[in-house]
């Protein structure tokens, strides 16, 4: 059993499971990382990173028979011929939806760390706060000064652009230097700035090395190119993933060890002691079952498949799921409502372009209940706010007039558009349970999916097209339409909850410091901990709640508390 | 363009090039391997010319240069879904019988002046619905498609950068090229 036992076991690769590794191997601990995809290593495993367009049998669409097989993963915006392999198809890994929840998933090493949007933006303390003050869900058990200190420290690792902006609603970070805006962008943020004092418009926070500093470097990464075809993996280590950044980061140290195609079943539980012992895994291809015992346990295996794995993880004391005697466990699963969009465009500085290519746009911070409650709805939006030109591109005709119509230079009038990114309020009856008669190839039961939208989303929702359209005529734009895409939940890639965080055991499963309220040895730090959803890209604040329980659980494993 | 370049361009224009001769020898089954649609030899060589007559070599390269047609026919096959692959070669079928109605000949065999006159004719339909208009519209797109995606436009016409490098937020127009 030796061989089988370490001093900590994390389950998952992912952007948060990438971190917890970093963490227990640079604190000395012998760490194993349970990854149930394969593995892809950086630059060795991004078989298109350097593909020219031509270079794709289909320039890049999907064909219709893997569309037709594969409805959900075709949905998202990134499975592209480019990306594809980096996808979980539905056939793979089924699940069952009650109501429709479009379930994206990337399971290999670095999960999806690798074809994420790359936004990153702070919570701050209203955010922390809204849920007590506007009395929904429970009270979070931290505020915003118990995580600062922990951003700035993924930050300077991570490498995040941005501007120093002043924003109590969006706090500062550790920045490198911002992207530019183009010309539109900046009009826009110059126009509304001035005319709403509470509507900022910023340069959009990345998880890009503008400006690579000495720690960037030394993990073998590079500037960023501006390539923007992030998602196949970048060769420079441009953006932050668990790939290019905190798993070999990890490797070095000599503590880490990485089991691949290792599905986790469930986590032991031993009723003696009232701790974990360790996790029971099934290899995805041998389907062979392996015990492998640590004292701490995270579980980062993704929002959803952490409340899996812990749904599953049955005992005489835990009949319900490990730390689940509230029955809470799988309720209060939340996402973000991505389905409005806001379309114009600009008839003026037309004399103007830019050169090159930006993965970066303008950002507009929450600016409804921020600092009070004012809104006939909870919570908030922030919205993407991004303007191009795009080639004129006559096509009529045929023959020589055709080919010299297509070599012309001339550039439409500006397109703009902005994207709502709401937050959606979690609720009980928002909750995914396990399907004990159905089961996948690997023992496990099937998820179904009982998560939806309320009214709440379609006030908020009509809200910002309201908004939005206000801004956009402010701003002089032509042609304003709104679109309600109608898309289901899970789209926005940001599924959070089930396994929330709160100071009271009879009300929420992880106490302030990610720790299972019942069972102290396992911590969960990814997207399932959410107790409400703010409107920030998730994925910096797992980052950070996942360095600070780290360094929490290695103190308490030193105490000898857990 | 220099002559040096173009040869070069035209070495490396596309690697399905090689299989055009093959459907000349054979002119009853189409030089690619298609798994939804059935496309003979002579209708592969119609979409040839008929691509070539939407973009014709010039002193660059046309669309037979980069294989537009046999993208064309690749793309119906695995990205166009089945009522719409139906829809597509009934009209290229149209498209045959119309040719030899007006022309008495194949449109292969017709001379640029009776093919001109045939996509005049066609490019002047913009409502119609028919199976022939759908095939001439979609032909077309993906000629199109072919063309401003291969190698040589995307090199030589409209320059792609892999790396571009910095990023220049706001320029004036004159001095963005």
């Amino acid at each position: 059993m030796a061989e089988n036992t370490f001093d900590a076991i994390v389950i998952g690769s992912g952007m948060s499971g990438g971190w917890a590794a970093k963490e227990f191997t640079g604190k000395g601990l012998k760490t194993l990382v349970l990854e149930r995809g394969r593995d892809v290593k950086h630059l060795k495993d991004y078989p298109t990173t350097n593909m020219m367009p031509w270079e794709f049998e289909h320039r890049g669409q999907i064909p219709v028979a893997i569309k037709d097989a594969n409805p959900v993963i075709s949905r998202c915006y990134a499975f592209k011929e480019d990306a594809m392999h980096f996808f979980v198809k539905d056939t793979e890994h089924p699940y069952l939806q009650e109501k429709p929840f479009d379930w994206i998933r990337g399971y290999q090493v670095g999960g999806k760390s690798l074809m994420w949007a790359r936004h990153t933006q702070r919570w701050s303390q209203y955010d922390f706060e809204a849920p007590k003050r506007d009395g929904y869900v429970v009270d979070w058990p931290i505020r915003y000064n118990d995580l600062s200190d922990w951003y700035s420290y993924v930050e300077k690792f991570a490498g995040i652009s941005g501007n120093k902006d002043g924003l109590s609603q969006l706090p500062d970070g550790e920045f490198l230097p911002p992207h530019e805006l183009n010309c539109v962008e900046e009009y826009f943020k110059n126009t509304i700035t001035k005319k709403y004092k509470d509507r900022p418009v910023i340069t959009a926070r990345m998880a890009h090395l503008t400006e690579p500093q000495p720690i960037h470097i030394e993990q073998g990464r590079a500037q960023c190119q501006n390539r923007v075809i992030c998602q196949r993996g970048c060769p420079f280590g441009g953006y932050f993933s668990s790939n290019a950044s905190t798993l070999p980061w990890a490797a070095k140290t000599g503590n880490l060890t990485m089991i691949t195609n290792a599905v986790v079943q469930q986590i032991l539980y031993d009723e003696a002691t009232g701790k974990a012992t360790g996790v029971r895994v099934v290899d995805a291809i041998t389907k062979e079952s392996t015990d492998y015992l640590a004292p701490v346990i995270f579980v980062n295996a993704g929002a959803i498949n952490t409340n899996l794995i812990l749904l599953n993880s049955i005992s005489n004391r835990f009949p319900n799921g490990l730390g689940n005697d509230n029955g809470l466990l799988g309720k209060y699963v939340a996402f973000h409502n991505y389905r409005g969009r806001v379309f114009g465009k600009f008839n003026q500085l037309t004399d103007s372009n830019s050169v090159g290519r930006s993965p970066s746009g303008a950002y507009i911070p929450r600016f409804r209940n921020v600092f009070t409650k004012e809104a006939d709805f909870l919570g908030g939006y922030a919205s993407l706010f991004v303007a191009q030109r795009s080639l004129k591109m006559n096509t009529i005709g045929f023959g020589n007039k055709l080919k010299e119509q297509l070599a012309a230079k001339d550039l439409k009038d500006w397109a703009v558009s902005a994207m709502f990114m709401g937050e959606t309020i979690p609720k009980a009856s928002n909750q995914i349970t396990l399907d004990k008669l159905n089961k996948d190839e690997w023992g496990m039961p099937l998820i179904n999916f009982n998560v939806g939208y309320d009214d709440n989303d379609e006030k908020m929702l009509a809200d910002f097209f309201a908004q939005m359209t206000e801004m956009f005529t402010t701003a002089g734009f032509t042609d304003i339409e709104t679109k309600d895409s109608k898309q289901a939940p899970g789209l926005d890639i940001h599924e959070m909850g089930g396994v929330r965080m709160g100071s009271d055991p009879e009300t929420s499963l992880l106490n302030k410091w990610n720790q299972l309220h019942q069972c102290k040895n396992v911590f969960v730090t990814d997207g399932a901990c959410m107790t409400s959803t703010a409107t920030q890209n998730p994925s910096l604040t797992y980052m950070a709640l996942t360095a600070r329980a780290v360094d929490y659980a290695v103190e308490e494993l030193k105490n000898k508390n857990i | 363009m220099k002559r040096r370049t173009l040869i070069k361009q035209l070495a490396f224009v596309s690697g399905s090039l090689v299989l055009i001769p093959a459907c000349m020898e054979d002119r009853s089954k189409a030089s690619m391997l298609l798994k939804n649609i059935s496309i003979g030899g002579d209708e592969e060589m119609m979409m040839a010319d008929l691509g070539e007559t939407i973009i014709p070599k010039t002193e660059t390269p046309g669309a037979k240069d980069i294989g537009a047609h046999l993208f064309a026919l690749m793309m119906v096959d695995d990205c166009y879904k089945a009522a719409d692959q139906q829809k597509f070669v009934a009209g290229l079928k149209a498209f045959e019988v119309k040719t030899k109605n007006q022309f008495s000949k194949s449109f292969s065999k017709c001379s640029i002046e009776e093919r001109e006159t045939l996509l005049n004719e066609l490019e002047a339909k913009k409502k119609d619905i028919s199976d022939l208009q759908y095939f001439y519209i979609n032909t077309k797109r993906l000629v199109i498609q072919a063309y401003t995606t291969s190698k040589f436009y995307l090199s030589e016409v409209q320059v792609y950068k892999l790396v571009p490098g910095k990023f220049y937020g706001c320029v004036p127009l004159n001095k963005a090229s």
